[in-house]
């Protein structure tokens, strides 16, 4: 596998290469001031059209990195986290515009928020390629600006407003994070060119101070914007814009703060307390986050705080050191989330399909437990033989620890329970690991993974996740135990964190007033009649029903 | 108000509470989606007073805002002589008024409805209590009782759910976000304490509550009517689960449930703001003294508005009595009878096989055949019901399974299921949704590729989940087998409805039908409401497979129903989105009928490419109209659409339901807007069949109507709001719009409205009889509902005189001949 010292600093971008790297974001951008300009016909074909040219620059840009290897200058970079994420972007932007294009067919605004898509599109571009602080940092900023403006795309509705609002001002410290990460690599390593400062974090004997900091607050920013707990609120609630910007926002911008986390990968690995801190938000929030999502009742909710989960399982394999499986994570829950999200429409018939199968009763203890041990067993042949294989390396200790993960999630399709034929259940029990370390492998080659990890850190991961698991068994056995129903009401309201975490805020900053905006059809005008104390019917202002 | 409430005697308050939560009208789950009248628990009032009330109480309107009224006289689609003559049927003076709102471009709007309010709006309009920045306290206890409620009923989302063993009030005086989610000033264990001093039992809670705020007896049917209507939704769906409890003769007291949750928010809220006692002693005094005089008011302030709605309905009753005296009966023995649904859809398609020749006569009656049947796919554990919501299943159907290959099918079956069942917990159990997502989550990308790029090959429908392609399924009534005498007499009754007792053609084509959607929470409310929201094949080929079955025709003939032996009945499901016609069971016919079925496949699918090409248009597709093949690759493309928020128009522009026979109308072009049903007064000597119609379609097609009516005029309350922000609920109760609030019932706006026009027009449905006055008359007398829909004005009742196909309506003084005005302007639409 590579090793971090052999990429940095990268060779030298030539100057056309530059600009290749800015072409995505270069036309998006051209095309997000252009729409407004035009009919709303015209708009969606040129947005469509925009986003088609962009995926094909990306190729080219792939083509690129292919020919002559991964580059850098003192703006942009083509490597293989540029390449991959911007692959990425280019997919969710096309599927994401042709799928608005017909979905909000008819609205009033329509190019108003295709404008915005494309200007967000453009923004989260520049921060993949971008290998200068503060360029990585203002597009990050401007990213979450541009996806504001979506956010309160029905600004006539309060609570759209509010949580907008609420993602606005965490934003908002995320900036001062990279701000004051940005002074502090300033002043640690003199330059603010990303690959530079790493290349002079890891040749050095320790981290400096001002470079420790640095490091920390550039994963506190990341804590912020992929809304790990208490800062999850405006994530689980943004379902007040509509779907497609769910699954851009759940694909190509909350997973910001991993890209950001590679690109300073070797810093953060130097970095013992950072990592800890990613480990140890990422653990909880996967954890809880991953529960609560069992007890939603709405499929957009219950997806929202799935992502939630994920982006917390994604830094703490940053936090490990897993940088490849954090890579790999990421652009795997990003189109996953993304399609979830644009066929949310489908609940309906999914829960009939589910009513065709229904069955009685759940699985049993022992039925549970001997999942449990053909899901373990499998999966530790299966890394056994592994390891064995020629071209491949002995799983370090991290990998073995993320692989009882994935002996955990197998048990479900181990347990013997119920219809079907019980024969395939070691087939099922292969074939995950398998592609797992398939994987694992394919993105070792793509992004470098830290030689070490803190032997704490990867016991809190486990202990994090077999409590889980042996809640999630619990519950499955027993969802009527009394623990269970104790608990439920606290998991279902998210422990309360968002509440008190919104209340503090508001408080410092209160959200600002809706604006109307044109409806379609009637709205009964009402006014509510409140007495005043000599028994007379008062009319207060005039509010419309919704 | 500090007291701690005590037991109470809910004597009085019983029948309020019972009141109010019969004023709510059910909302079915969006599997079985199909069309409510929102106003049925206020059919008993004429509609203008519950106007009235349904204002004063919950802020709600019944009619478009008089501008609308106004484009409308200008579009021509209101006849100024039909104000006059609907203000002289009631009250001539209204008549200025109304040619004020359509003529006097300075005419003020529509008025600002005045309404009372609940504890919650009190608080909110006194300053600096907002449970929230930017919130109100109204907003966010809609938004708690609706996430309490979704996580008490939800069965296929979470997969964590709270106790259900007690009731909804119980388990919401149990839950935390009450005590600990709101800044009460007294503190969360004060909140604690208060809802544990509550009466355990709903109904003693509510009456207690009700004493303790101070409304008296009097006005406490309003204003838990009013409680009631502020979380519609969730009540709607709670009288659902009442209204199916009632069908199997049980229970069920979740709305009381959730009345009492409402009102005990109520006086939580009361009790916390002690600055405000003041106020709400004042508030108590204006429920219990002006609640009956606002109602009065409003009712009086609308009155113009009720002559304007008239005269639109007026207007375009005209243009179908315009063509109804046209009508010849056809001469001569069809090759083909075609029965459909009296669904509109069906009235654009009917005509275009119509067009196709002579020899095809078409007929209308209610999608599920008047089959009183459950369905229940083999090797599948759901059970579905086929028949409209009014009614409860009798007879259950499943697929035939007769030989060895039909017995592995069922097994086979059900083992692809659970096996697809074990990966989705793979991806959605909290301890695998990681290593699902590392593992799996890459496919999304090729997923997200397939899905936007277009293509015409229909996904495999979900009830064939689990089956390999080249099974084939075929339902079949148990009692066929079982009782072939019990069976006949079934076929009897529905050739008997149907109307269809002798003349029987060669074939008779049963055609129910279905919508194709994809990623559509509302899909079920495109499929056939009469087969409870689901296509009608099931029916229509149970139907076909009753009525060619040997044994069952041999009884028939028995009862006197002689079906020839030449007859084959041909089931098909006719797809409304893409009005393409499959045919079913065609392997099944005899030899005879290989040459005809050919042929009439032939026509369908002419009849396709002219429906399609009419339809063009409303669809934006007008540039294809002439090019039929492209046309029908677009509009399938459309039904594949994951994106498509508008792949149909449903039955948006309903506005009649004509019964009658079909020559009556066979040569007017209805645009899709009438519901069409079959009958003939001269075969009907008890007036038996006019009875079922008056009592079973009409109400249909005014639950259809008044649904639509509902989802325009006020689309927050009785609409479900904009599509794009739809989060279905507990997978299948309803949709949230955005992140939560009430559940949301009706129709989307993208439904109702394309962005520039309304699609649909909020007519109340003209129901067109041609029947005798006195065949009229006595359903009228004799049936109570179809007295309230009439004598109400729930809809409009119209004779179709036989002789010479004359109209006259029904009116408060009787029968009143009709003439088509002199400024008539043609067909409307």
């Amino acid at each position: 596998m590579t090793a971090l010292s052999d990429l940095v600093p990268l060779p030298d971008l030539p100057p056309w290469s530059t600009v290749l790297a800015l072409t995505p974001a270069l036309l998006a951008a051209v095309a997000s001031v252009a729409v407004g300009r035009t009919s709303v016909a015209t708009s969606w074909r040129l947005a469509k059209a925009a986003t088609g040219v962009m995926a094909l620059a990306v190729m080219a840009i792939t083509v690129l990195r292919i020919a002559t290897g991964q580059h850098a200058n003192g703006l942009a970079r083509i490597d293989n986290v540029t390449v991959a994420m911007l692959a990425l972007i280019s997919l969710v932007a096309a599927v994401v515009t042709r799928y608005s294009s017909v979905y909000l067919r008819g609205d009033a605004h329509e190019r108003r928020y295709a404008s915005r898509l494309l200007a967000t599109v453009a923004a989260v571009s520049v921060v993949v390629v971008a290998n200068q602080l503060l360029v990585l940092m203002a597009a990050w900023m401007a990213t979450s600006i541009a996806l504001h403006g979506l956010l309160t795309y029905f600004g006539d509705r309060p609570v759209a407003v509010a949580v907008a609002h609420k993602k606005f001002l965490l934003a908002r410290c995320a900036d001062a994070c990279m701000l004051g990460a940005t002074v502090a690599f300033g002043t640690a390593f003199s330059t603010l060119r990303i690959d530079t400062i790493v290349d002079r974090a890891v040749t050095i004997p320790s981290l400096p101070v001002a470079g420790r900091v640095g490091i920390m607050l550039i994963a506190l920013a990341a804590v912020l914007k992929c809304a790990q707990l208490p800062f999850h609120g405006w994530l689980i609630q943004v379902m007040e814009a509509p779907t497609p910007v769910s699954a851009l926002l759940h694909a190509g911008v909350v997973n910001l703060g991993g890209v950001v986390l590679l690109r300073f990968a070797p810093v953060v690995d130097r970095a013992t307390e950072t990592r800890a801190l990613l480990v140890i938000v990422g653990v909880v929030t996967a954890v809880v986050a991953s529960l609560v999502m069992t007890t939603r009742v709405s499929v957009k909710v219950a997806l929202a705080w799935s992502t939630c989960a994920q982006m917390g399982f994604m830094l703490l394999q940053c936090g490990l050191g897993i940088w490849q499986m954090a890579m790999l994570h990421l652009l795997a829950h990003s189109v996953y989330k993304a399609y979830a999200f644009l066929s949310a429409g489908d609940t309906v018939r999914r829960t009939q399909r589910a009513q065709l199968a229904a069955t009685a009763a759940g699985p049993g203890t022992r039925a549970v437990v001997a999942g449990a041990g053909i899901a373990i067993a499998a999966t530790v042949a299966v890394g056994a033989l592994w390891a064995q294989l020629p071209r491949t390396e002995p799983l370090p200790a991290s990998a073995w620890v993320l692989l009882g993960v994935v002996a955990l999630a197998l048990v479900p399709l181990t347990t013997p329970f119920g219809a079907g034929d019980h024969r395939s259940l070691i087939v099922r029990a292969a074939i995950v690991p398998l592609a797992y370390l398939a994987l694992h492998d394919v993105f070792g080659r793509i992004v470098p993974h830290a030689r070490t990890t803190p032997t704490l850190l990867l016991v809190f991961v486990a202990i994090g996740f077999v409590g889980l698991f042996i809640t999630q068994a619990t519950l499955l056995v027993a969802p009527h135990a009394r623990i269970a129903q104790r608990a439920h009401p606290w998991i279902y309201a998210g422990l309360f964190l968002d509440e008190s975490f919104t209340r503090v805020a508001f408080a410092l900053s209160p959200p600002p007033a809706v604006r109307p905006r044109w409806a379609p059809l009637p709205q009964p005008r009402v006014t509510i009649a409140i007495p005043n104390t000599d028994h007379r019917l008062q009319l207060s202002a005039e509010r419309s029903t919704s | 108000m500090t007291t701690t409430i005590g037991p109470n005697s809910p004597g009085p308050v019983r029948d309020a509470v019972d009141a109010a939560c019969d004023r709510v009208a059910p909302t079915w789950p969006l599997d079985r989606f199909i069309a409510v009248n929102p106003y049925w628990g206020w059919r008993e009032l004429p509609i203008a007073e519950a106007a009235g009330q349904l204002g004063a109480l919950a802020g709600t309107t019944l009619t478009m805002p008089r501008s609308w009224f106004r484009d409308e006289w200008a579009a021509g689609r209101l006849a100024e002589h039909h104000l006059d003559a609907v203000a002289a049927l009631g009250d001539p003076d209204l008549a200025g008024a109304a040619r004020a709102v359509v003529h006097d471009r300075a005419e003020p709007a529509t008025p600002a409805l005045t309404q009372l309010p609940l504890v919650t709006d009190v608080v909110d309009a006194s300053r600096g209590s907002a449970p929230a920045p930017g919130r109100t306290w109204s907003d966010v206890i809609t938004h708690q009782i609706g996430q309490h409620c979704a996580g008490h009923f939800d069965e296929w989302q979470a997969t964590w759910s709270p106790g259900r063993e007690h009731g909804l009030f119980d388990s919401w005086r149990a839950s935390l976000s009450v005590t600990h989610g709101f800044g009460w000033r007294h503190g969360s264990r004060w909140a604690r304490a208060q809802l544990d001093s509550l009466p355990s039992e709903p109904t003693a809670a509510i009456a207690a509550i009700v004493d303790d705020l101070g409304i008296d007896d009097e006005a406490s049917g309003h204003y838990l009517t009013a409680v009631l209507a502020s979380v519609n939704g969730w009540a709607a769906w709670c009288a659902y689960r009442r209204f199916q409890a009632r069908l199997y003769d049980v229970d069920d007291d979740a709305i009381v449930d959730l009345l009492a949750v409402r009102l005990a928010w109520e006086w939580l809220l009361a009790s916390d703001s002690e600055a405000l006692a003041d106020a709400l002693e004042s508030w108590a005094h204006a429920w219990s003294h002006t609640a009956a005089a606002l109602v009065d008011a409003t009712c009086e302030s609308q009155r113009v508005d009720w002559v304007l709605q008239a005269a639109a309905e007026r207007t375009y009753q005209d243009s179908v009595i315009s063509g109804l005296a046209d009508g010849q009966p056809v001469e001569g023995e069809p090759d083909v009878q075609a029965v459909f649904c009296i669904d509109v859809r069906s009235e654009v398609f009917r005509r275009a096989l119509e067009s196709t020749g002579d020899s095809i006569q078409t007929r209308g009656f209610a999608g599920f055949f008047g089959l009183p049947i459950s369905y229940t796919p083999a090797g599948s554990s759901l059970t579905r019901p086929q028949l409209p919501g009014l009614l409860a299943p009798v007879l259950d159907v499943s697929d035939v399974v007769t030989d060895r290959l039909g017995r592995r099918v069922n097994v086979d079956r059900s083992d692809v299921l659970a096996e697809r069942q074990r990966w989705e917990a793979f991806g959605h159990l909290p301890s695998s949704g990681f290593s699902f997502v590392e593992t799996m989550g890459l496919a999304g990308g090729a997923k997200l590729v397939k899905h936007s790029v277009p293509h015409q090959q229909h996904p495999p429908k979900w009830e064939s989940d689990g089956l390999g392609d080249a099974v084939r399924l075929r339902p079949r009534l148990a009692v066929i087998d079982d009782d072939p005498a019990a069976a006949a007499l079934l076929a009897q009754r529905v050739l008997t409805g149907m109307g269809m007792l002798e003349g029987f053609a060669p074939m008779v084509m049963l055609c129910g039908h279905g919508s194709l959607t994809t990623n559509n929470p509302h899909a079920a409310g495109l499929d056939c409401g009469a087969c409870g929201g689901q296509t009608g094949e099931v029916n229509a080929r149970v139907l076909a497979d009753l009525l060619n079955d040997t044994g069952v025709r041999r009884e028939l003939s028995g009862l006197g129903v002689d079906v020839p032996a030449s007859t084959w009945f041909v089931a098909a499901l006719h797809t409304t989105t893409t009005d393409q016609v499959e045919l079913f069971d065609t392997d099944l016919a005899p030899a005879s009928h290989r040459e005809r079925i050919d042929e009439l496949e032939h026509q369908l699918c002419a009849a396709g490419d002219i429906a399609r090409a009419e339809r063009a248009d409303s669809l934006g597709l007008g540039r294809l109209a002439a090019s039929p093949q492209r046309l029908e690759r677009a509009i399938a493309a459309r039904a594949n659409d994951w994106s498509e928020v508008q792949p149909e128009w449903g039955l948006a522009g309903n506005a009649a339901f004509v019964v009658a026979p079909r020559w009556r109308t066979r040569h007017v072009d209805l645009h899709g807007r009438c519901f069409l049903h079959d009958y003939d007064w001269t075969c009907d000597h008890d007036v038996a069949v006019l009875t079922l119609i008056m009592t079973a379609p009409m109400v249909v097609t005014n639950w259809i109507n008044l649904q639509y009516h509902a989802s325009t005029v006020d689309n927050g309350r009785y609409g479900s709001g904009n599509k794009v922000l739809h989060n279905v609920v507990g997978g299948n109760i309803g949709v949230f719009e955005g992140n939560g609030g009430d559940l949301r019932i009706g129709l989307p706006i993208q439904s109702l409205h394309d962005g520039n026009t309304l699609r649909h027009h909020p007519l109340r449905l003209s129901v067109f009889i041609e029947a005798p006055r006195a065949a009229i008359d006595a359903v009228i007398a004799s049936q109570p509902v179809v007295h309230d829909l009439v004598s109400n004005e729930w809809l409009n009742l119209l004779r179709i005189e036989t002789s010479d196909g004359t109209v006259e309506e029904r009116s408060a003084h009787g029968w009143i001949a009709r003439h088509a005005g002199p400024e008539h302007r043609g067909p409307s639409r």
